[in-house]
C-alpha cells in the first residue's frame, strides 16, 4: 500500500444521460468548472446544474500544472482575490473532508540584480498593504530557508535578496478537482465525462444551451470554464476574447530524499523549483513564446530549464528527469483572468487563467457562483471582460516579467 | 578481472558486464529485489551510481572503479559526490533515416532502406544508445555513457520490439525472478542460475525469505528453486510512438503488433515503483475512479520511475476486466530513458549579459556594476550623492552606450516615421532632433527616445536600453507591413555613446577641441571631432543639465573616455552611475518607461499628451487613443514631495486609508533636502495630499527642478 493512494474520496456518479434542461450548464469539468458547480449547489442551493467535459474530470490544465498556491501579486485587486483563494485552500480539507495534500511551504522569489530586487521589494510592500504575508529578505535568511541554494548563482547570478511569501503552498492538483467533484455530485449536480460540447444554442443574441453528441441541453445560464480552447467556445457566442494560448512545460525528477522545504522561483532566470510530497523535484519555467494548442514537450525546454535550475541548485545536476508535461495557457493581454458576464445574455466565462489558474480554483468558483446566484461578486468585478473596452486593464507589473 | 564497489563491497566483474550482471555474478540482486528484465524498461535494478540515484544498472557498463550504492530501504535516495564539474559532452548529429532498435525488425528495416539507397543510422541500445525521446523537428535525443547526442533527422523508424511482461502476484518483490530474455543474458555472461524453474500463466505466488525459494502454482503445488524464469508474453515497447503522436514515425516489428493483455491481476504488487497493489486499484475503482487516467491518478499506478513500463499491461487488463472495455494505453511523455539534469542541460548556455566597451574603465574606477536590461552597467562609483553633485554643479560622464541606436533612410523614410511615431516628423529640420514616444496599437507607451534628422531621407533613432532589443523588430515589422522603401540599420552595438553633462560640459568640450560655435545648441546634433575622435554629438538632456551625447565607433570608446576624464580632471570631473542618474532625471520628472509606466499606460496617464499629435492622419495607436480619449480615466502618474527619508520604491500610496496606487520612483533629493517621488493614483478624485509609508506626501508639479528648462540650454 502506497500512502498516497486515494482512499477518502468517492465519486457518486449520477445514472443515465443528461436531462434536456438545467438551470446552469458548465462547459469544462476542471477545477474551475467543478468548483463553480460546487459553490452553486452548496452556497446558493442551485443544484439543477450540469458540468460537461470532453474528456475525464481534471483532464486539462487542472491536472497539468505545478500545484502552486500563492497570492503575491502586484496590484491590489489581484492580491485581494488570490489571498481569498489561498485562505479558502487552507480551509478546503476541513470543509470537504478530502485530503488534498495541502502543504504550506513558503514561496521565495529570488532577485539577482538591483532592478529585480526593486521588483521584489515592490511585491512585498503591495502584499503587506493588501493582507498577504510577504517580506523582503536578504541572502542569509534565504540560505537558512533553503540550504541547498548556491547564493553565488554559479558566479553569474548572485542573489541580492528575495520576497518571501510565508503562506505560499502546494496541493495535489487532481485531488482538488476530485474534492469539488465529490462535493458537487453529492449535492446533486450532474457531471458528464466524455461529453464534448460541439456548439451553443442561440435564441437571437442570447445563449440558451449547448449542443452535445448526447443531444441538445438547454440552460438558463451557460458558463465556459474551458481551458486551452476558450476562444473556440466564445466564438460560438460571437464573443471575441483578448486571449492567446501558449504551452507551458514542466517536469519532475525521480523521487529523492533531499529535504527541500520552500517553493523557490527566480525572477531573472525564470524558473521555479519545489519538492512534491512524493519526493520528486518539480521544476517549471515560463510559457513558450509562440502561440500553440499542443500538449507536446520539447527537449529545448528541458535543456534550458535544467541549466537554469542547476545554476542555482547544484545538487539537481545528478537528479534524473522522470517525466515532463505541458499545459495550455490562455493568456490575456493584461495577464489577468477574465471572469463573469460576456455581454451576451445567458453566457458567462471564466478564463484568462494564464499560468496561474490552479491557485484561483476556490475563489474563482465561489465568486462566479455568487455572480450567477445574486448578480454581484465584488472580488471579481475588476476582472470583467468589459475592462478592456473601458481601458481599465488589470496589468500586473509583477506578473508580467514572471508569467 | 576488474572491480567495482557495490554497496561498500568490492566485487569482481568480467569485461562487458553491466553493473547488474556484475552484481548477479556476485550472487546478489542489483537492487533489493523485484523481477529483472535487464532491458532498461523497469526500475527494479536501479541504484546510486557514482552519486547519481535511479540509474538502471542493467544499462550501465561495469566501469572499473565505479561506486554503486543500493537505494536506502524504505526511503528515497539522495544524490551524492561532487556537484560542480559535472561536464557532459553534447554532440549534434544529423541523419536522413534513423532506425531505433537493432533487433530482427530493426536490422531488416535498415537493410531494406539501405537497399533503396538511403543513408541509414541505427540506434542500438546494446551499443549504449539510450533514446530519451522523439521530439518535433523531428529530432531524437540519445543518452550515451560518454555524452548526449542530439539527432536532427528526416525519417524515423521505430523498431523497439516488445517488453516482457512482469509477474503480478504475492512475493513478486523478492530477488531471484527473471524474464526469459533477462535469464538468457545472465546465462550468456556465464553466470550460473542454479536450480531454475520456468513458469507461465499458471504462476500463483512466490515464497521465500528475501529471495524466492519456492514457486506456488495455480493448482496449489509448490516447486523449490534457486531462481525463477517467468514467461508471460510481451507488450509492445511503443513508448516513443505514444510520446510524439504528431511526429511522423514508422513503427515496425513487434512494437507495432497487437499483443494480448495478460490475465487480470488478482493479488500482489502491480506497480513496483510505488508498491501499489491490486487491492489499491480495487479501492479506487470502487470509489468511482473508472477512467484509466483516473485509476492511474488516484492510485498513482504508472507514475513512478518506470512510467508504466511494468504496470501498464496489468493496469489496462484490470480496467478491461472491471469495465468490459479495453482502454487505450495512456500518453507517454519524455523521458523514455532517463537523463540527469546535467545531461539534459548539456550544450545550453544561459544568455550572457552584455558589457559596453567601457566596462573595463568602470571597473578601474571602482564601479559597482549590475545588470540592467541585458547589460552590465555602473550602478555607482562608490558615492551616488557626489556623482549627483558633479552633474548638478560641475561636469560628469555617463556611459550610455546601451541606448538603442538605429539609422533609417530611404525614399519613404519620412512617411514611415510619421506612421510610426505619434508626433510630427516631416517638420524636423536637418541637424535638429525631437523627443518622441513609441506607442503600440492599443495606444500604450512602449518606449521613448529621440529622432535626429541627418538629411532629407536619413534619420538616427534612439531607443531606451531596455527597448533596444525589440526596436529593430518593431521598426522592420511595420515598414515591411506598409511596404515602404526604408533601409534599417541597427547600430546599437557598433556605436558607443558617452553623455557629457553638467554646467561645465561646454567647457570640457572646449578643452577637447570643440569651438563654441561648433557646439550644437539644445536639440541640435552635429558631427564634430571631440578630442580628435569623430563623434555624432547630440544636445539633449535627461539629467536636467546641459548634456552632450557623444556617439562614436566603439573601437574609440576607451580612448574618448580616457581623454575626457583627463581633460576634465582640472574641472573636478566624476563619472556617474545609474543610481545618481535615476535621481537626477526624477528631479526633472522624466519617466523611465517600464519603471514609472505600466503595460497599459497611455500618454494621458503619464501626462504626456503633448507628445501626441492626434491631428495627424495616421500613426500606430491613433485609433485606440481617439477611442479612449473620451473615456473617464482614473489612473494618473503624479509627482509627490515629502519630508523625511525617501520611502522605498514600491511603497503603497493611500488616500483615506485605501490603497490607490504605489510609488514608482523615489529619491532623497540632495538639492532640496526632502524626498521627491513619482507614483500612481488610480482612483477619483485624485487627492492633493496622500499617505506614503505612514507619512504625509503632497502632490507636486513636475519637474521638481528647473521648471523652465533653462539649465539644459546653458
Amino acid at each position: 500500500m502506497n500512502e498516497f493512494v486515494e482512499t477518502l474520496l468517492d465519486l457518486p456518479w449520477q445514472v443515465g444521460d443528461p436531462k434536456p434542461a438545467y438551470d446552469v450548464v458548465i462547459i469544462g469539468a476542471g477545477g474551475h468548472g467543478l468548483s463553480t458547480a460546487y459553490y452553486l449547489a452548496t452556497r446558493h442551493g442551485i443544484t439543477n446544474v450540469c458540468v460537461l467535459d470532453s474528456n475525464f474530470i481534471g483532464s486539462g490544465n487542472s491536472g497539468r500544472n505545478t500545484t502552486i498556491i500563492r497570492s503575491n501579486y502586484g496590484i491590489p485587486e489581484s492580491v485581494a482575490f488570490y489571498q481569498h483563494s489561498l485562505e479558502m485552500y487552507q480551509q478546503l480539507e476541513a470543509e470537504t473532508g478530502c485530503w488534498i495534500m495541502h502543504s504550506q511551504k513558503g514561496q521565495i522569489w529570488l532577485a539577482h540584480s538591483v532592478s529585480t530586487a526593486r521588483t521584489e521589494q515592490t511585491r512585498a510592500l503591495m502584499n503587506q498593504a493588501m493582507g498577504a504575508k510577504t517580506d523582503y529578505i536578504g541572502p542569509d535568511e534565504i540560505k537558512r530557508l533553503c540550504p541547498q541554494i548556491d547564493l553565488s548563482g554559479g558566479g553569474r547570478y548572485p542573489v541580492h535578496g528575495a520576497s518571501y511569501h510565508h503562506e505560499g503552498a502546494t496541493a495535489r492538483h487532481d485531488r482538488v478537482v476530485w474534492a469539488y467533484a465529490q462535493g458537487a455530485l453529492r449535492a446533486g449536480v450532474h457531471v458528464y465525462q466524455h461529453t464534448p460540447v460541439t456548439g451553443l444554442l442561440m435564441d437571437g443574441d442570447r445563449v440558451t444551451g449547448v449542443q452535445t453528441p448526447k443531444g441538445n441541453i438547454s440552460a438558463g445560464t451557460v458558463i465556459s470554464a474551458v481551458g486551452g480552447n476558450v476562444t473556440t467556445v466564445s466564438n460560438w457566442a460571437g464573443v471575441r476574447l483578448p486571449i492567446r494560448t501558449h504551452a507551458l512545460q514542466a517536469f519532475v525528477t525521480n523521487a529523492h530524499a533531499q529535504e527541500f522545504d520552500p517553493i523557490i522561483s527566480s525572477n531573472d532566470l525564470v524558473f521555479y523549483v519545489s519538492q512534491t510530497p512524493r519526493g520528486q523535484m518539480l521544476i517549471g519555467a515560463e510559457y513558450d513564446r509562440f502561440a500553440s494548442y499542443r500538449q507536446a514537450t520539447s527537449f529545448a525546454y528541458l535543456q534550458a530549464c535544467s541549466k537554469k535550475s542547476i545554476t542555482m541548485f547544484p545538487f539537481l545536476a545528478k537528479l534524473r528527469i522522470m517525466r515532463s508535461w505541458t499545459g495550455i495557457c490562455d493568456v490575456s493581454t493584461d495577464f489577468s483572468p477574465i471572469m463573469g458576464e460576456t455581454g451576451v445574455p445567458g453566457f458567462m466565462i471564466s478564463t484568462g487563467w494564464g499560468t496561474w489558474g490552479f491557485k484561483a480554483i476556490p475563489a474563482g468558483g465561489e465568486q462566479l457562483a455568487q455572480l450567477v446566484a445574486t448578480g454581484s461578486a465584488p472580488l471579481i468585478e475588476p476582472f470583467g471582460l468589459d475592462r478592456f473596452a473601458k481601458e481599465a486593464a488589470m496589468a500586473d507589473p509583477s506578473s508580467a516579467g514572471t508569467r | 578481472m576488474s572491480r567495482v564497489v557495490y554497496d561498500g563491497t568490492p566485487i569482481e566483474c568480467e569485461p562487458g558486464d553491466s553493473l547488474a550482471i556484475a552484481a548477479l555474478r556476485a550472487g546478489q540482486h542489483p537492487a533489493r529485489g523485484g523481477t529483472l528484465c535487464l532491458a532498461g524498461d523497469c526500475g527494479n535494478c536501479s541504484a546510486i551510481v557514482d552519486g547519481t540515484p535511479w540509474v538502471r544498472t542493467c544499462q550501465t557498463e561495469a566501469r572499473p572503479g565505479a561506486v554503486v550504492q543500493r537505494h536506502p530501504n524504505g526511503s528515497h535516495p539522495s544524490p551524492g559526490g561532487p556537484e560542480h564539474h559535472t561536464q557532459v559532452t553534447v554532440r549534434h548529429r544529423s541523419a536522413d533515416h534513423v532506425v531505433i532498435g537493432n533487433g530482427d525488425s530493426g536490422a531488416a528495416a535498415a537493410a531494406a532502406l539501405r537497399s533503396e539507397g538511403h543513408d541509414v543510422l541505427v540506434l542500438d541500445e546494446a551499443a549504449g544508445d539510450e533514446v530519451v525521446g522523439v521530439f518535433d523537428g523531428p529530432s531524437i535525443i540519445v543518452r550515451r555513457n560518454d555524452g548526449i547526442e542530439h539527432f536532427h533527422v528526416h525519417h524515423i523508424t521505430l523498431a523497439t520490439g516488445a517488453a516482457e511482461v512482469h509477474p503480478v502476484c504475492p512475493g513478486n518483490l523478492m530477488a531471484g525472478i527473471f524474464t526469459p530474455k533477462a535469464a538468457a543474458k545472465v546465462r550468456a555472461a556465464g553466470v550460473d542460475l542454479g536450480n531454475v524453474v520456468t513458469v507461465g500463466a499458471e504462476l500463483k505466488a512466490f515464497h521465500g525469505e528475501g529471495r524466492v525459494s519456492e514457486v506456488e502454482l495455480a493448482d496449489g503445488s509448490r516447486v523449490s528453486c534457486d531462481n525463477v524464469i517467468v514467461n508471460l508474453g510481451s507488450a509492445p515497447r511503443d513508448v516513443l510512438a505514444r510520446m510524439a503522436p504528431l511526429v511522423p514515425v514508422q513503427i515496425v516489428g513487434p512494437a507495432a503488433e497487437a499483443h494480448a493483455l495478460p490475465a487480470a491481476p488478482q493479488e500482489g504488487v502491480l506497480c513496483p515503483c510505488g508498491k501499489i497493489t491490486v487491492e489499491d486499484l480495487d479501492g479506487v475503482w470502487n470509489k468511482g475512479f473508472h477512467d484509466l487516467e483516473l485509476v492511474k491518478r488516484s492510485s498513482l499506478c504508472g507514475t513512478g520511475t518506470c512510467q508504466g513500463a511494468v504496470c501498464m499491461p496489468h493496469l489496462r487488463s484490470f480496467v478491461a476486466d472491471r469495465s468490459g472495455v479495453e482502454p487505450k494505453p495512456f500518453t507517454a511523455r519524455p523521458a523514455a530513458r532517463q537523463v540527469s539534469m546535467a545531461e539534459a542541460a548539456a550544450g545550453y548556455h544561459i544568455d550572457t549579459f552584455r558589457r559596453t566597451p567601457l566596462h573595463g574603465e568602470h571597473t578601474k574606477l571602482g564601479a559597482t556594476l549590475d545588470k540592467f536590461g541585458g547589460w552590465f552597467r555602473p550602478w555607482n562609483y562608490g558615492d551616488a550623492v557626489s556623482e549627483y553633485w558633479a552633474v548638478r554643479e560641475g561636469v560628469s560622464l555617463g556611459d550610455v552606450s546601451t541606448l538603442g541606436k538605429m539609422m533609417v533612410s530611404g525614399p519613404d523614410v519620412v512617411e514611415a516615421l510619421e506612421r510610426l511615431y505619434p508626433n510630427h516628423v516631416h517638420d524636423i529640420k536637418v541637424g535638429r532632433s525631437r523627443y518622441v514616444i513609441n506607442l503600440n496599437e492599443r495606444g500604450h507607451v512602449l518606449d521613448d527616445g529621440m529622432i535626429c534628422r541627418e538629411g532629407d531621407t536619413r534619420f538616427l533613432l534612439t531607443f531606451t536600453s531596455g527597448g533596444a532589443s525589440t526596436a529593430e523588430m518593431w521598426v522592420r515589422d511595420w515598414v515591411e507591413t506598409w511596404g515602404l522603401k526604408v533601409h534599417v540599420l541597427d547600430r546599437t552595438v557598433s556605436h558607443g555613446a558617452i553623455n557629457v553633462t553638467g554646467p561645465l560640459a561646454g567647457e570640457l568640450l572646449r578643452r577637447a577641441g570643440v569651438n563654441d560655435d561648433d557646439r550644437p545648441k539644445f536639440l541640435q546634433h552635429r558631427h564634430i571631432d571631440v578630442a580628435g575622435i569623430p563623434c555624432h554629438v547630440m544636445r539633449l538632456s535627461f539629467t536636467g543639465e546641459a548634456s552632450f551625447e557623444l556617439h562614436h565607433q566603439i573601437d574609440q570608446s576607451v580612448e574618448l573616455w580616457q581623454a575626457l576624464m583627463e581633460l576634465g580632471a582640472p574641472l573636478g570631473i566624476k563619472p556617474h552611475g545609474l543610481q545618481a542618474l535615476f535621481g537626477l532625471r526624477l528631479e526633472k520628472g522624466h519617466v523611465i518607461v517600464g519603471q514609472d509606466t505600466e503595460l497599459d499606460s497611455t500618454p494621458r496617464r503619464i501626462n504626456m499628451d503633448w507628445a501626441v499629435k492626434l491631428e495627424k492622419d495616421a500613426f500606430v495607436g491613433r485609433d485606440a487613443l481617439i477611442r479612449t480619449a473620451s473615456l473617464p480615466d482614473e489612473r494618473r502618474l503624479f509627482g509627490f514631495t515629502m519630508d523625511g527619508p525617501a520611502p522605498l520604491e514600491g511603497s503603497v500610496i493611500r488616500v483615506n486609508g485605501d490603497v490607490v496606487g504605489h510609488v514608482t520612483s523615489s529619491w532623497d533629493s540632495p538639492m532640496y533636502g526632502h524626498a521627491v517621488l513619482m507614483g500612481w493614483q488610480k482612483r477619483l478624485p485624485h487627492a492633493d495630499v496622500v499617505e506614503i509609508d505612514g507619512r504625509e506626501a503632497r502632490v507636486s508639479a513636475v519637474p521638481f527642478y528647473d521648471k523652465e528648462g533653462a539649465r539644459a540650454r546653458m
